[in-house]
């Protein structure tokens, strides 16, 4: 029996972010939400844990109340039961507030494993999981490639890929992981998920009920969008235009 | 007095920290300090512009390197220091991390430019949306903490007549996280961030016996191979060392070649800086044509062998 919690966060489509190539301000007008893209990958191993050793599964998430619907994008994932840290004050978390967050929730759980992504794709502070291990006082393996559960001893074993090589270490149990995207391919939800989703149960846990304060040690000062000069000429694959290309390198001196 | 603190699990990024720290002590004055994990180092770190070396004890064999927390955690927690730069590589992020939750402060990771402003706050740059935005923060709280990805500095120059202090650190208590193996990589001997001229090789390969195409172009051109982060790590068609964008490699080439590479913003952000770009992508929507100068819209297994032809009679070979 292993009691897992995943954390996933909702975050805005990176995709549909444009920006105005003169103030460079970046524009949300019509981005979509999705689940942070290795959250999939977290909820996934979870999941087929889960499957191999029995136990529970809990979707975790902090976000402000409008974020409701990824609940149902969880769920419909694998998760008997989501767990929704909202508050209107929660959006444009710092990682550290965000584990801070976690943390205060997470400790009044049970579990035995916790798993984060290795990264969130808006922020990829990398952050918040080896922060929340710390916040709870359990150990932590990170960038985990490869996880295995000992019923026996009740401990992990996490393959952990480094830039320096592979690394295999041993953690009693409760322990938290961040999981690279390699470590499975997150399936894709059946109708029959998606609708079954919508009747799981869901925990509401508001900022009155957390103990602690969450202030912020960061100010951001400003943001500006990446912008890149570039010439944009489409060709085909004919032969003119294959040469027309090839001139233009020779041209730019960038071939010789 | 302020202290600059540098942690790096290796020799390289300590250089370069301690680059970057001595520029932003002589703007406040202060004394920057590095840590080593061994004490051999310590003279080279002196000369290099640390006035303190913090000499960390050794590990056990099965302790990894993360075990240094708790007494980089309590040192810093003793003496305070004004900034702590740590290398951002995998392990130096997650310790990063974990030292700043314990002493509750703020961490810019994936810091790529640091600065100090009027007040002598540190002004830190970092990425947002997977590199559609740069953010620029300050922190709060003491230490101010970054988390500098290697070779975002250039290494220190050494200094003659340099004089410091080397202090040892006490021992690490025993640790939850013990290794039971340890597969060291090997190095691969391209250095896509050298190379003046690279092939990118995305998922639109649909064989990894294709990538052959891409060694040709890449031959014919004097250049070298690289991938999308899939390529490497899904697919695991080539190594890690060669994959492009905000958690790969860093390149600015004369020219990047996409064969098959979407450019999804986490892959542009690693070759933004390339000065000439070529792509090619069947689908005409592919978001790596923003990103391009040149853009053949077509099947690479038509393209790609052109180009190699036409190349091969533009530069007679
Ligand atoms: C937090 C985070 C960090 C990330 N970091 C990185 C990173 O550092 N580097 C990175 O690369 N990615 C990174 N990614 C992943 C990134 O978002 C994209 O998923 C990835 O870059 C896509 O790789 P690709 O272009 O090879 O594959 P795909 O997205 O699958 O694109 C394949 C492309 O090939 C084209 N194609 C297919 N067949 C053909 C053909 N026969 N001829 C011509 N074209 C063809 C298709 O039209 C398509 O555009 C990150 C993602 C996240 C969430
Ligand atoms: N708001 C959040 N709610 C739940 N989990 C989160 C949240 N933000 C981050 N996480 C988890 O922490 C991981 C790393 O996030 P980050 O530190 O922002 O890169 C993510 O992959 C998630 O697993």
């Amino acid at each position: 029996m292993l009691n897992t919690i995943a954390c996933f966060k909702w975050v805005m489509d990176e995709a549909d972010i444009k920006s105005d190539p003169k103030t460079h301000e970046l524009i949300f007008d019509r981005v979509g939400y999705k689940i942070s893209d290795y959250d999939r990958n977290a909820i996934e191993e979870a999941v087929r844990l889960q499957e191999k050793h029995g136990g529970t599964v809990v979707g975790v998430t902090v976000a402000p109340p409008g974020a409701k619907q990824c609940l149902k994008d969880a769920l419909s994932r694998g998760p008997e039961k989501a767990c929704f840290i909202n508050d209107q004050s929660f959006t444009d978390l710092e990682p550290g507030q965000t584990a801070s967050i976690l943390a205060a929730a997470v400790s009044k759980m049970e579990y035995d494993l916790i798993i984060c992504g290795e990264g969130s794709s808006d922020l990829y502070a990398q952050q918040v999981g080896p922060a929340l291990a710390e916040k709870l006082g359990i150990p932590c393996a990170t960038y985990v490639n490869k996880l295995t559960y000992v019923e026996e001893e009740n401990k992990i074993i996490a393959e952990r890929k480094l830039d320096d090589g592979i690394e295999v270490v041993c953690i009693q149990l409760p322990a938290l992981v961040t999981v690279l995207p390699e470590i499975n391919t997150p399936r894709i939800p059946s109708l029959k998920q998606v609708l079954g989703a919508a009747k799981k149960p869901v925990d509401n846990i508001g900022l009155d009920s957390l103990e602690g304060t969450f202030s912020p040690c960061l100010k951001t000062t400003g943001i500006l969008a990446a912008t890149m000069e570039r010439r944009r000429l489409r060709f085909g694959t004919e032969a003119e235009d294959i040469r027309k290309v090839v001139e233009a390198l020779l041209k730019e001196g960038v071939i010789a | 007095m302020a202290e600059i603190w540098i942690f790096a699990e290796n020799r390289e990024q300590t250089l370069e920290l301690l680059n970057a720290g001595r520029s932003l002590a002589g703007g406040l004055g202060a004394k920057v300090a590095a840590f080593a994990l061994d004490g051999k180092l310590a003279e080279e770190y002196i000369n290099h512009g640390a006035d303190e070396v913090l000499v960390l004890p050794s590990l056990a064999e099965d302790q990894p390197l993360e075990s240094y927390v708790s007494v980089i955690a309590e040192e810093a927690r003793r003496e305070k220091p004004d900034i702590f730069l740590i290398g951002g590589t995998q392990r130096g992020k997650e310790m990063a991390a974990r030292i700043a939750a314990r002493l509750n402060t703020g961490l810019c990771s994936g810091c790529t430019a640091l600065r100090l402003d009027e007040k002598k706050q540190l002004v830190m740059e970092r990425m947002l949306f997977g590199g559609a935005a740069v953010q620029t923060v300050v922190c709060t709280t003491r230490p101010q903490m970054a988390a500098v990805p290697p070779r975002t500095f250039e290494q220190a120059s050494p200094a003659k007549g340099r004089e410091g202090k080397v202090r040892e650190l006490p021992p690490v208590p025993g640790t939850p996280v013990t290794v039971v193996k340890r597969t060291p990589k090997v190095r691969e001997s391209v250095d896509v961030t050298e190379a003046k001229i690279v092939v990118c090789v995305g998922r639109g390969v649909e064989k990894k016996e294709d990538i052959a195409l891409a060694r040709e172009l890449a031959q014919v051109l004097g250049g070298e191979v690289g991938c999308s982060r899939p390529v490497a790590e899904e697919l695991q068609w080539l190594p890690e060392d060669v994959y492009i964008g905000i958690s790969g490699k860093k390149i600015k080439p004369e020219l990047y070649i996409g064969v098959g590479v979407a450019g999804q913003i986490q892959h542009v952000t690693g070759m933004r800086d390339s000065k000439v770009v070529l792509a090619i992508n069947r689908d005409e929507n592919a978001p790596i044509f923003d990103a391009a100068d040149y853009g053949i819209v077509g099947d690479l297994y038509d393209a790609v062998p052109k180009l190699i032809k036409e190349l091969r009679n533009a530069l007679k070979i």
